[in-house]
């Protein structure tokens, strides 16, 4: 790959020009994107090991995204002949790195949700609980008594 | 960034902004465990929210959201938000039972 190229005399050494192997592109339109569009379910598990893989390092963005599926002038032409575009609710997860997504109807919405809420509340540990009350109560809880007591006293006397 | 401080003036202006486009507009959210930082982006392309949060009462808030957002996809942006824990059916309920039997 560096012999086919005429390199640039003017430049130091490491500038050496490296035709873009276009082998890496094509791989990368071969390769078969794992989870085009997989079933709520399989997208829950591997949303799940994402999930896990992260605590240490990196981050998970979900996307909710309402879609009908279809192309733009498949939508006109559907409108225009009076057809009900069905939408739906297009999921996408990713860690950076991988992407996985799926679709759902509306009656898989309620299932997923359920599901997926308690995905989140399990791994959502790191977020600070309200601990400053509890703080209050143990440390200064006394300080606090006492303060509320003075004041009335003051009023009365 | 256009970070918003009040949960609620965040959600109410999201649901706003998606019902307005509910083609372009989606919700994004970013979770970071190693800084135990949440994110959350609503935006129709145009406009940008965002929330960002490191307390686990704004994930619960969170999750109420995840489900208006839900039904707001799913079923249509015209769709009555019933807050999904159910508050308007549960009010529907007793007047519906009022109208009912008398016992």
């Amino acid at each position: 790959m560096v012999g086919s190229l005429a390199q640039p005399t003017h430049l130091p050494p490491y500038f050496k020009l490296r035709k873009v192997s276009s082998k890496s592109a094509r791989e990368r339109e071969r390769e078969p994107s794992l989870f085009a569009f997989a079933m709520p379910d399989p997208f829950l598990n591997e949303l799940t090991s994402m999930y896990e893989r992260t605590t240490e390092r990196g981050s998970v963005w979900v996307t909710l995204k309402r879609s009908s599926m279809k192309s733009k002038a498949k939508r006109n032409k559907m409108t225009s002949a009076g057809e009900t575009i069905e939408y739906r609710c297009l999921v996408r997860a990713t860690d950076g790195k991988k992407t996985i997504s799926t679709v759902l109807s509306a009656k898989d919405h309620l299932r997923f949700q359920a599901s997926y809420a308690t995905i989140l509340k399990a791994h959502m540990s790191a977020l600070k609980k309200r601990e400053r009350r509890d703080k209050k109560k143990a440390g200064d809880g006394q300080t606090k008594q006492e303060d509320l007591k003075k004041p009335p006293k003051k009023s009365s006397s | 960034m256009v970070y918003i401080s009040s949960w609620d003036e965040f959600a109410e202006r999201s649901i706003q902004l998606f019902r307005a486009d509910p083609q372009s507009s989606r919700y994004v959210m970013k979770y970071r465990h190693c800084d135990g930082k949440l994110v959350l982006k609503v935006t129709d392309n145009r406009e940008c929210l965002k929330f960002k949060t490191d307390q686990a009462q704004d994930a619960r808030k969170m999750e109420k959201l995840n489900n208006i957002f839900f039904t707001l996809m799913a079923r249509g942006p015209d769709v009555d938000i019933s807050e999904v824990s159910g508050k308007e059916q549960s009010e529907a309920q007793p007047t519906k039972k009022g109208r009912g039997r008398k016992q």
